[in-house]
């Protein structure tokens, strides 16, 4: 197909970077707007606030010299909420009168998680558009309750062991010595197969996804999940050994001391804080080290039509965003949270570019076809802002 | 001339073109092969911010530029309609900004301080009584399993107890499921507990500081004072409308907002534990006043029964002291021997004893 491009030819090939073009002082009239107007319409104006907030992001957002847009109906997003919102309440509700109504309620609930997944993935992408292309996914009901099942499976044979060897009054000893290793046993088992999990459950997001009618391809191999958990993992263990060894300590320090010497609470409160805040920082290190590491590894091989994604994140950064944003939201009350968002978003999007493969006038739009999917407003309520 | 791109729907290429209007309210496209069309056949996007602002035709195209301001004064020109849009306008107000930040403020403030509880008040009181027995099962027996021994008290002694409580039940007539039970209270202490299944469990240490049994008696009426205003089924849902209520206002969900919120939850879910404290000590004051009971009795409990948390008194029954001398030693001591580093009242689960015991003994 000729197209007319304005671009020169040189340029076609050259590495595009994407570019955050928002700034704090406007997000923070938008932010505020939304909670003030959210709290005088008793919620219904939330519907706006998202699409407001969501467009300042995505529009903000460039690539090649063209921005993103969302599109969505507001009122699409409030009714889905409402329905939402009301079933939450029965659930509530119907926990406090009838235990047994809300047990049964609640596993209705879950059989539907796996659909509610995938209409948000296609109210979002279908929502999404660049340079008037729209962005959708292919619903896949049959896969999604496939992967769920999977981890289903695993906690509902956790649960009938838990029921199995539950403690009784008259017990004898031997049950009680399975027990605790039955049940050590199961966590270690879910840790060590989340990964593969994780792997497969972005795999399909990626696979299903379309830009166009173009799709979108995942190169990532399973083992380089269980590679990036692997440093966080054995930096824990080490954490644990060091926290035990300390308290292990002060216990015997002040377990050694005479009984009626009142306890030093300055030194305890000495030794204490600085653990607390170690805790804290370490915490922040590893939610800082997944998040970058698992961007990067999604973006880093995520490819469509021949143009490829990528994503130069860096975790020392990252860290430093983290604790300097948590400080500044800690301290002026949440009122900096904009702030926060803004400088992160601008991170984010200056380390992520696109190697492309040709120019970018090639893709081709999905035919109109008004098919607007019934429900997939309600799964819109799970569509939450997972930082990828 | 309004500069932008126009992107035609069907593919994803981009062409730089230059929009424009006439006096007829007729737009169009040089550069783009399109007939001009009235205004009202397209769909404008609303401004938000600076970000782009997108015309759409009928046909599928879509003009795209960064120049808001000329789209507006365009529209001002064309329409009635002023620029950039209703909430557009409210955003770039900067009084009304402020405003809005003065309003929210306060309306969180407003909100966590005295909407939560009288919401969970409210709705604590409409539930059926069953509502916190659901809550209560198994703590009893989980508390039996860790903490608690049998009661050493003198069947005497305990049949009395049950029949003081017995009368208070009685004249309080209060409907619902309670009992009264003791147990040897080991590393709690000295204390007390109502328990959301309507069972109040009092130590032995406790009863052992009591020099009569209306002191005790005080006691229990703390405690049923916590099952009447259904205080732990007020707890769960404090702390359910809390979270929805920050969830709702920072919007997202991410991990570092849970690290953000736990301080301040933390210190509002003192408040609230407090509050609920002052009403039980309340509820307790209320029926000793209409029974002429003297409500010294409950405020030399109180004072008792702080004097038994504090070193001087554990160190001294740790040298096989008496309990009336070892009371007495660490009632004179009299430290502010609270266990919290430092911040006193804020992060703790209770009032100042020192308040509590004022308020029985102004009287």
């Amino acid at each position: 197909m000729e197209i007319q491009s304005s671009a020169p030819v040189g340029n076609a090939s050259a590495i595009k970077s994407f570019e955050f073009t928002g700034n704090a002082r406007e997000y923070f009239s938008i932010w505020i707007v939304n909670i003030c107007l959210t709290i005088l319409t008793l919620g219904i104006y939330s519907a706006w606030a998202k699409v407001r907030t969501n467009q300042y992001f995505y529009g903000n957002t460039q690539l090649d010299g063209a921005s993103f847009r969302y599109l969505a109906n507001p009122i699409q997003i409030l009714k889905g909420r409402i329905i939402a919102f009301t079933i939450f309440v029965v659930y509530y509700l119907s926990g406090m009168i009838a235990p047994m109504a809300a047990g049964i309620t609640m596993l209705i609930i879950m059989l539907f998680v796996p659909a509610m997944l995938v209409m948000s993935m296609a109210f979002r992408m279908r929502n999404s558009a660049y340079r008037n292309v729209k962005f959708n996914f292919e619903k896949n009901y049959k896969k999604a309750y496939f992967l769920f099942s999977l981890p289903l499976l695993i906690f509902g044979i956790y649960f009938v062991v838990l029921i199995q060897f539950a403690p009784q009054q008259a017990v004898g000893d031997e049950q009680q010595a399975q027990f605790p290793f039955v049940i050590a046993i199961m966590p270690l088992i879910i840790m060590f197969l989340f990964p593969w999990w994780e792997y497969l459950m972005v795999k399909f997001q990626v696979v299903h996804a379309r830009f166009g009618i173009s799709e979108f391809l995942f190169s990532a191999k399973t083992r380089e999940y269980y590679m990036m958990y692997l440093k966080p993992f054995v930096i824990m263990i080490l954490a644990a050994i060091a926290f035990a060894v300390v308290f292990g300590g002060m216990a015997a320090y002040f377990g050694a001391q005479p009984k009626d010497t009142k306890p030093d609470l300055s030194s305890i409160g000495l030794i204490i804080f600085p653990i607390y805040i170690g805790m804290m920082l370490l915490y922040l290190w590893f939610f800082a080290y997944i998040t970058t590491k698992r961007t990067n590894l999604v973006y880093n091989n995520i490819t469509i039509a021949g143009h490829k994604l990528k994503s130069q994140l860096k975790v020392g950064y990252m860290m430093y965003l983290y604790v300097t944003n948590t400080l500044a939201i800690v301290s002026s009350l949440g009122l900096l949270m904009p702030w926060a968002k803004i400088r992160t978003a601008r991170y984010r999007a200056s380390m992520t570019s696109l190697e492309p493969d040709g120019d970018l006038n090639n893709f081709t739009a999905v035919q109109a076809s008004k098919q607007s999917a019934l429900g997939e407003e309600v799964g819109e309520m799970f569509d939450m802002d997972l930082g990828l | 001339m309004i500069k932008g791109i126009y992107f035609d729907g069907e593919t994803s290429s981009k062409k730089e073109v230059s929009l424009f209007y006439d006096h007829q309210g007729r737009i169009g496209i040089q550069g783009a092969h399109l007939k001009p069309v009235a205004l009202n056949m397209l769909t404008i996007s609303p401004r938000i911010g600076n970000t782009p602002r997108y015309i759409e035709f009928p046909q599928g195209g879509q003009f795209e530029t960064e120049d808001n301001d000329a789209i507006d004064a365009m529209l001002g020109e064309l329409t009635a309609v002023k620029s950039g849009g209703f909430i557009y306008r409210i955003e770039s107000a900067h009084r009304i900004i402020l405003l809005m930040v003065v309003f929210v403020a306060m309306f969180a403030w407003g909100f966590v301080q005295y909407g939560v509880p009288y919401f969970s008040r409210e709705l604590a009181m409409m539930l059926p009584a069953d509502a916190s027995r659901y809550l209560g099962q198994g703590v009893l027996e989980t508390m039996d399993e860790h903490w608690f021994e049998p009661s050493q008290i003198d069947a005497d002694r305990q049949s009395k107890l049950q029949d003081k409580f017995a009368e208070l039940i009685n004249n309080l007539e209060y409907t619902n499921d309670t009992q009264l039970v003791f147990r040897h209270g080991k590393q709690t202490g000295a204390n007390a507990f109502a328990l959301p299944d309507g069972t109040i469990v009092i130590t032995d240490e406790l009863v052992e500081l009591a020099s009569s049994d209306q002191e005790v008696a005080s006691v229990m009426l703390h405690e049923v004072g916590h099952l009447y205003y259904r205080h732990s089924v007020q707890s769960a849902i404090q702390q359910f409308g809390l979270a929805m209520f920050i969830m709702v206002v920072t919007g997202d969900v991410s991990t570092s907002s849970s690290v953000i919120t736990a301080l301040p939850a933390v210190l509002i879910k003192a408040g609230y534990s407090q509050n609920m404290e002052w009403e039980a000590d309340g509820f307790a004051l209320d029926y000793m006043k209409r029974q002429n009971i003297e409500t010294e009795y409950f405020a030399s409990m109180m004072e008792k029964l702080e004097a038994s948390h504090s070193t001087v008194f554990k160190t001294c029954m740790n040298d096989n002291g008496v309990i009336a001398d070892c009371l007495d030693k660490a009632l004179k001591n009299k430290q502010h021997d609270e266990n919290t580093i430092g911040l006193g009242g804020y992060l703790s689960s209770h009032p100042l004893s020192s308040e509590r015991i004022a308020r029985f003994r102004s009287n």
